[in-house]
């Protein structure tokens, strides 16, 4: 493999595989960039490398971090093709997905009428999945979401 | 229909200590139950006379209002209960920049038994229901929704029509931005044999969030562009509803004008409608209805802000004995 000659394999820690080709920026949004940069992990992206299974693709190499388990549900919610594998000692255990029935706290409602958007008043955001239809719904507003859109709304993380 | 009061076993439980956020949150059952109450007042207008002297209902609108205002204040007062009210924001807290938070937590701890809240930001309901202790009732929050609206208009479609079942109704005008649209169209999923046909321009056409919830409730609805198919569809339909165009929301206003005459409802309207169907609005209204129509028996909107008052008489009644 391709990737084998670019990045070594990694003792300890997370790997997000399957990510669809030059997306990675966009999973990197979805995880807790704020605590990653406090931390000393060491984070490597790969981007466009060969793939058996979709042709290209990239990966997510946390080194000395696992991501949590709301998170891989997030990154695996946004980008079903996404396969999380912690690494312990060199063991694998590859994580299976549960899909989300909110999201709380993690994105900014797009409606600018929305009250979570008020800066007087200090509202953890919530919204509802409906994967059926590939998007999440305001629960204060009813604004819709299309999931691919999620990234680029992350950030308002109140509390 | 079931008939409540001195010869009703008890109360209907459905609506006691609840918020009343969305039309969405009532099942047929609880609609059907406000209606007999609504009905009872006409009947017996003193069963409620002072029903609720011990409570206190605080009217919080910050933002303009004539009918939801004066009715829920006059609902309020002919039960009995204290009214105090916040109506012009640049007279209160509000204007200094107070939170809706601060401002909701104040209320309450002032005594009140129910919050009414009109807010022009969506959502603004809900939140203030997860601060209160005590039920809120959303009047209107942005564009939305207007739950007690929907009630009253399923309330007048039931009395002039002796029942929703097998409706078939068109809305008519800017349902992208219409609260009472999308609450009515919510809670006409609780019945059967529902058919709703959209008519907007596309830039004003539901929704996606209310046609979502209509597929998911299994409901028949339509959008309609085309002004000829619309006039075909406004043949066979039980209720004509229409709303305001709202100029502000037109980015190009020579659209608005080309668009304002196809949108208004005048005699020539009428003329090609079924004979017994009504039209509906929710007011006020500005040039979208003619004049002409006031003193028709179809003309429904006049009985339809009246009975707003029985309804919200009924609705307070049901949460708060």
């Amino acid at each position: 493999m391709e990737e084998h000659l670019l990045v070594r394999k990694i003792d300890m820690g997370t790997v997000i595989d399957h990510i669809p080709p030059w997306r990675a920026s966009d999973v990197l949004k979805l995880l807790d960039l704020e605590g990653l940069r406090r931390s000393d992990i060491s984070l490597v992206i790969l981007h466009n490398v060969p793939s058996k299974k979709y042709g290209r693709k990239d990966i997510i190499k946390l080194y000395r971090h696992f991501i949590s388990n709301e998170e891989a549900d997030l990154v695996c919610l946004v980008f079903p093709t996404s396969t999380i594998n912690y690494i312990k000692d060199w063991r694998v255990e590859k994580y299976k997905p549960k899909i989300p029935e909110r999201i709380i706290g993690r994105i900014k409602c797009p409606e600018v009428t929305c009250i979570t958007n008020n800066p007087r008043e200090n509202i953890r955001t919530r919204f509802r999945v409906l994967s059926k239809y590939r998007i999440v719904q305001c629960e204060y507003c009813d604004t819709i979401v299309e999931l691919e859109r999620i990234a680029d709304l992350v950030g308002k993380k109140s509390e | 229909m079931e008939k409540v009061g001195s010869t009703s076993p008890g109360w209907y439980d459905g609506f006691r200590g609840r918020d009343v956020i969305s039309a969405r949150d009532f099942s047929r059952e609880d609609y059907e139950a406000l209606f007999r109450y609504a009905d009872l007042y006409e009947e017996d207008p003193g069963f409620y006379r002072g029903l609720l002297k011990d409570c206190i209902a605080a009217l919080v609108f910050v933002e303009p209002s004539t009918r939801t205002f004066h009715s829920f204040e006059t609902a309020a007062r002919i039960l009995g209960c204290g009214v105090t009210a916040i109506r012009d924001p640049s007279m209160s807290s509000i204007a200094k920049g107070e939170s809706l938070h601060d401002t909701i937590k104040m209320i309450e701890s002032y005594g009140a038994s129910i919050i009414i809240l009109r807010h022009p930001a969506r959502g603004a309901a809900l939140y203030a229901a997860e601060i209160s202790r005590v039920p809120v009732i959303n009047a209107g929050d942005g564009s939305r929704e207007h739950p007690t609206q929907a009630m009253l208009d399923l309330y007048t479609i039931a009395r002039k029509r002796g029942g929703i079942d097998g409706l078939r109704i068109a809305f008519l005008g800017d349902l992208r931005f219409s609260r009472t649209v999308s609450s009515l169209s919510y809670a006409l999923s609780s019945f059967k044999d529902i058919e709703i046909f959209y008519i907007a321009p596309p830039i004003l056409q539901i929704r996606r969030e209310v046609k979502i919830y209509l597929d998911d409730r299994g409901v028949e609805y339509k959008e309609i562009i085309d002004m000829d198919k619309a006039r075909e569809i406004l043949r066979s339909v039980d209720v004509l509803y229409v709303t305001r165009l709202q100029k502000e929301r037109f980015p190009d206003p020579s659209e608005y004008e080309k668009l304002k005459g196809a949108y208004t409802v005048g005699p020539e309207i009428l003329s090609i409608m079924r004979s017994d169907a009504g039209i509906m609005h929710p007011l006020p209204r500005v040039d979208e209805l003619s004049p002409e129509l006031d003193s028709k028996p179809n003309a429904w909107y006049f009985d339809q802000a009246r009975w707003g008052l029985n309804v919200r008489v009924a609705l307070l009644s049901l949460i708060l004995r």
